[in-house]
C-alpha cells in the first residue's frame, strides 16, 4: 500500500457517507409521496490491492469502501398481494355499486315503492266493486293503474340507465388500461436502459409499480418481472405489455341494453377484445370483469348478468300482472253489458317499458259478471282478489298473485345486493390490509431516517478525522524529515 | 406480528379507523332520525319480504273496512226501510180488520179506510224504493233508478245479490231481494193493497178474505228484516275484527321495520363517545417524532 493510500481510503469513506446522506435526503423529501419506496445506499468494503511482483509487502488493509448502488426496499410478494386483492376489491365494488343503485331505485319497503302502488291499484278495484259512484271510482282506478304502469316503467328505466352507465364505465376503464399499459411499456424502456448503464431506476420502478397496480385493479392482470429489469403484464395469459411492446384493448357490443330478441343474440354481448386481433380478452378480475359480469344477458336459470336479470324480472312482473288482470277482465262485462276487452296492453318481451292501460273511461271497464246487472261489481272484486292471492282462473285453479311475484323479485335482489355488499366490504378490508402491509414495508419512517442521518453524519466526521490524521502524518514525513539537530 | 410502523402507516390506520367510526356514527344517525331498521331490502331481505306482505295486508284491511262501512250503510238503509214497512203493513192489517166489519160501517167510513190504505200503499212504495248513495237497496244490481214502478213491478231483473268484501275470504250480501219480499206486479203487496182498498169500496164482504194475504206479506217483511239484522250483525263483527286486525298489523309492521328508539339512542351515544375518543387518541399519537428530541 502506498504512503498516500490512507488518504484514498478516507476519501472513499467520505464519498460513501455523503451518498448515504443524499439517499436519506431523498427519502425524507419523499416521505409523503404516494407510491414512493424507501431506498438505502448499499456499500461494500474494498479488497486490499492484489500482490504484484516478488516483493513481499506483508499484510495490507483493504482499500476503503465502495458505493455499490442504491437499493429499493420494496417486496415483490407484498406488491403482488396488493395487485391481487385490488382486483378482487375492484370486481366486487363495481357489482355492489350497481346492485345497490338498482335496489335504491326500488324504494322498498315503504310508501314510495311499487308494492304500495300495487295495493292502491287492488283497493281501487274494490272501490269500483262497491259501485257507489261508478264514474268517480273508475276515474280513481284508471288513475291508480296509470300510476302503476308509470312506476313499473320508471323502475325498468332505472335498470336500463344503470346498464348504460356501467357500459360507459367499461369504456372508460379500457381507456385507462390502454393509457397505463403504454406508460408501463415506456417506463420499461427507460428502466432497461438505465440499469444497463449501471444507474439507479428506483423512481421509475415506483411509477411503474403504481401503473401495474392500476392495471391489475381494473383487469386482474398479473405481472411477470424479467431479468433485464422490465416487467411483462399479462391479462388472461396473454401479454398486454412485453418489454416495450404494448397491445391495446377495446370494448365491443351495444351501448344501450339490448331488449327483446336482440338480448338473446350472442353477437350482441358486450366483450373486451384485442385491437390487433378479434379475440375476446379473458379478463380475470378487477373492475372491468365486474362491469362485464353486470352487462351479461339474462338466462333461463336467473343467473345471468345482474342488470339484465333485474330487467327480465320487471318484464316478467309486468307480463304476469297484465295477463292475470286481463284474463279476469275479459271474463266480465261493462255496465252496458258489453264483454270487457284487455285492461293492460303491452308488447311481449318488453312488457315493463310498454305496459299501458287500455280503457280510457268508466264505460270500458268490465266490473260486472255476465247477466248480473249494470251496477254489479263481482268482476272487479275478482280482480281485487288477485291482490289477496285468492283469485282463481276460469277452470278454478289459483292464480299467483302479482304481489308475490314482486315480493320475490325484491327479496331476490335484496339477497343478491346483501351478498355483494358483504363481499365488497370484506374484499375492501383485505385490499386495505395488503396496502397497509406494503406500506409498512416500503414507506419512509422519519425516525428511522433521522437515525440514519446521524449515522452517516458521524461516518463522514470519522472519515474526515482519518484524512486529517493521514495529512498530519504526511506533514511530519515531508516537512520534518531530515531536520534532526537543526 | 406487528409490522414495521412508519408515520405513513400510522396516519393511514388512524384515518381508516376514524372513517370506519364516522361511518358507523352516520349509520346510527340515519337510523335514529328515520327510526327504520330496514330502509332497503338488502338490510334484511327476509324481514323486507315480510314487511311487504304486512303492508299489502294493511292496505287490504283498510279497503275491507271501507267496504264494510259501505255495506253497513246499505244494511242500515234496508233495516230502516223494512222497519217502516212493518209499521205500515201493521197499520194496513189494523185497517183491514177494521174494514172487515162491513156490516157496521157506512160507505163513507169504508171510503175513508180505503183512502188511508191507498196512502199507506204509497208510503210502502217509497220505502220499497229506499236508496243508499244513489243505489236502490231493493233493486240488486239494476241501474233502473227505482226498485218498484208505480204499478209495483220490480225492476231488479237479476237474482245476483250485491256483495261487499269484508275479508280476503268473506263477503256479506248487503241488499235485499225486493221481488222476494214485496212481490212484483200482480203478486205484489202493492197489488194486494190496491185489491183491499178496491174491496173496501166495492165489495165490503170480501175484505176479510184478504186478511190472510196481508198477514203473509207482513211476515215476509218481518222475516226479511230479521235476515237483514243478522247480516248487519255479521258486518259489524267483521268491522270489529278488522279494527283489531289493523292494530295487530301495525304492531307487526313496527316490529319488522321500525327501530327501537332506546336502543338506537344508546348505540348512537356509545358511538359518539367512541368517535370522540378515537379523535382524541389520534391527535395524540401522530404528533411527536425523533426530530422533536434532536437538537
Amino acid at each position: 500500500m502506498s504512503t498516500f493510500g490512507g488518504l484514498n481510503t478516507a476519501y472513499s469513506g467520505l464519498v460513501a457517507a455523503r451518498a448515504g446522506l443524499d439517499v436519506v435526503g431523498q427519502n425524507i423529501a419523499n416521505v409523503n409521496t404516494e407510491g414512493y419506496t424507501r431506498q438505502r445506499v448499499t456499500t461494500s468494503s474494498t479488497n486490499a490491492a492484489a500482490r504484484a511482483g516478488l516483493v513481499a509487502w506483508g499484510a495490507t488493509p483493504g482499500a476503503g469502501v465502495s458505493v455499490d448502488g442504491i437499493s429499493r426496499l420494496g417486496s415483490a410478494t407484498l406488491d403482488a398481494k396488493v395487485r391481487a386483492t385490488a382486483a378482487t376489491a375492484g370486481y366486487t365494488a363495481v357489482r355492489a355499486n350497481a346492485l345497490g343503485s338498482i335496489e335504491n331505485s326500488l324504494k322498498e319497503p315503504g310508501v314510495n315503492g311499487l308494492s304500495h302502488q300495487l295495493q292502491e291499484f287492488w283497493a281501487a278495484w274494490q272501490e269500483l266493486g262497491n259501485g257507489t259512484d261508478a264514474a268517480a271510482a273508475a276515474g280513481l282506478l284508471l288513475g291508480e293503474a296509470g300510476q302503476l304502469t308509470a312506476q313499473i316503467g320508471s323502475g325498468y328505466r332505472a335498470v336500463t340507465d344503470e346498464w348504460a352507465a356501467v357500459r360507459s364505465s367499461a369504456d372508460a376503464l379500457v381507456t385507462e388500461v390502454n393509457g397505463a399499459a403504454a406508460q408501463v411499456a415506456e417506463l420499461n424502456g427507460i428502466i432497461r436502459q438505465t440499469l444497463a448503464s449501471g444507474g439507479s431506476a428506483n423512481e421509475a420502478i415506483d411509477k411503474r409499480d403504481a401503473l401495474t397496480a392500476t392495471i391489475a385493479a381494473i383487469t386482474g392482470a398479473s405481472v411477470r418481472p424479467q431479468a433485464n429489469g422490465t416487467v411483462d403484464v399479462l391479462i388472461g395469459g396473454n401479454t398486454l405489455v412485453s418489454g416495450t411492446d404494448v397491445q391495446t384493448l377495446k370494448v365491443t357490443g351495444p351501448t344501450t341494453m339490448p331488449t327483446g330478441p336482440a338480448a338473446a343474440d350472442p353477437t350482441n354481448a358486450v366483450r373486451v377484445v384485442w385491437t390487433h386481433r378479434p379475440e375476446t380478452v379473458g379478463i380475470d378480475g378487477g373492475e372491468l370483469a365486474g362491469a362485464l359480469s353486470l352487462l351479461g344477458p339474462a338466462d333461463a336459470d336467473g343467473t345471468g348478468g345482474a342488470l339484465a336479470e333485474a330487467a327480465a324480472s320487471y318484464n316478467d312482473f309486468a307480463t304476469q300482472l297484465a295477463d292475470s288482470v286481463n284474463s279476469i277482465h275479459l271474463g266480465g262485462v261493462t255496465s252496458a253489458g258489453i264483454p270487457g276487452g284487455k285492461f293492460f296492453d303491452y308488447v311481449a318481451g318488453t312488457a315493463a317499458a310498454t305496459l299501458s292501460v287500455s280503457p280510457t273511461n268508466a264505460t270500458e271497464i268490465a266490473a260486472g259478471a255476465i247477466g248480473a246487472g249494470a251496477t254489479n261489481g263481482t268482476n272487479a272484486d275478482k280482480i281485487a282478489q288477485l291482490g289477496a292471492g285468492r283469485a282463481v282462473d276460469a277452470s278454478g285453479n289459483p292464480v299467483v298473485s302479482p304481489n308475490v311475484v314482486w315480493s320475490a323479485f325484491v327479496t331476490k335482489l335484496g339477497v343478491a345486493t346483501g351478498i355483494e355488499l358483504a363481499q365488497a366490504s370484506s374484499a375492501n378490508l383485505s385490499a386495505s390490509a395488503a396496502v397497509t402491509l406494503q406500506l409498512s414495508n416500503s414507506s419512509v419512517d422519519i425516525d428511522e431516517e433521522n437515525v440514519n442521518l446521524l449515522t452517516f453524519q458521524h461516518a463522514y466526521q470519522g472519515a474526515a478525522r482519518v484524512m486529517t490524521a493521514v495529512d498530519e502524518m504526511l506533514d511530519t514525513l515531508i516537512n520534518r524529515t531530515g531536520l534532526v539537530g537543526r | 406480528m406487528i409490522p414495521r410502523v412508519t408515520s405513513q402507516t400510522q396516519m393511514r390506520s388512524a384515518q381508516a379507523n376514524l372513517q370506519a367510526s364516522a361511518q358507523r356514527l352516520a349509520q346510527l344517525q340515519e337510523q335514529s332520525t328515520s327510526l327504520k331498521t330496514i330502509s332497503r331490502a338488502s338490510d334484511d331481505p327476509a324481514r323486507a319480504a315480510n314487511a311487504l306482505a304486512v303492508r299489502a295486508e294493511q292496505r287490504a284491511t283498510a279497503q275491507y273496512t271501507r267496504n264494510a262501512d259501505n255495506g253497513n250503510g246499505w244494511l242500515t238503509t234496508l233495516d230502516t226501510a223494512l222497519g217502516a214497512s212493518t209499521t205500515i203493513l201493521n197499520r194496513v192489517r189494523d185497517l183491514t180488520v177494521q174494514g172487515a166489519n162491513a156490516g157496521t160501517m157506512s160507505p163513507a167510513a169504508r171510503e175513508a179506510i180505503a183512502v188511508q190504505i191507498d196512502g199507506l200503499r204509497q208510503d210502502l212504495l217509497t220505502q220499497a224504493n229506499a236508496s243508499y248513495l244513489g243505489r236502490t237497496v231493493f233493486a240488486g244490481n239494476s241501474d233502473a233508478g227505482v226498485a218498484f214502478t208505480a204499478d209495483g213491478i220490480h225492476s231488479g231483473g237479476s237474482t245476483a245479490g250485491v256483495e261487499r268484501r269484508v275479508g280476503a275470504d268473506s263477503t256479506v250480501r248487503v241488499d235485499a231481494d225486493g221481488a222476494g219480499i214485496f212481490g212484483s206486479g200482480a203478486d205484489s203487496v202493492f197489488a194486494l193493497l190496491t185489491t183491499v182498498s178496491d174491496a173496501l169500496r166495492n165489495s165490503p164482504a170480501t175484505v176479510s178474505t184478504h186478511l190472510a194475504a196481508v198477514d203473509t206479506a207482513l211476515n215476509k217483511v218481518i222475516a226479511a228484516n230479521s235476515d237483514v239484522g243478522a247480516r248487519q250483525a255479521r258486518i259489524e263483527s267483521a268491522t270489529a275484527a278488522l279494527v283489531s286486525q289493523k292494530g295487530s298489523l301495525e304492531a307487526q309492521r313496527v316490529q319488522l321495520e321500525d327501530a327501537d328508539l332506546a336502543t338506537v339512542i344508546l348505540d348512537l351515544k356509545l358511538q359518539e363517545v367512541a368517535y370522540q375518543s378515537a379523535l382524541a387518541v389520534t391527535a395524540r399519537v401522530i404528533q411527536p417524532t425523533l426530530m422533536d428530541f434532536l437538537s
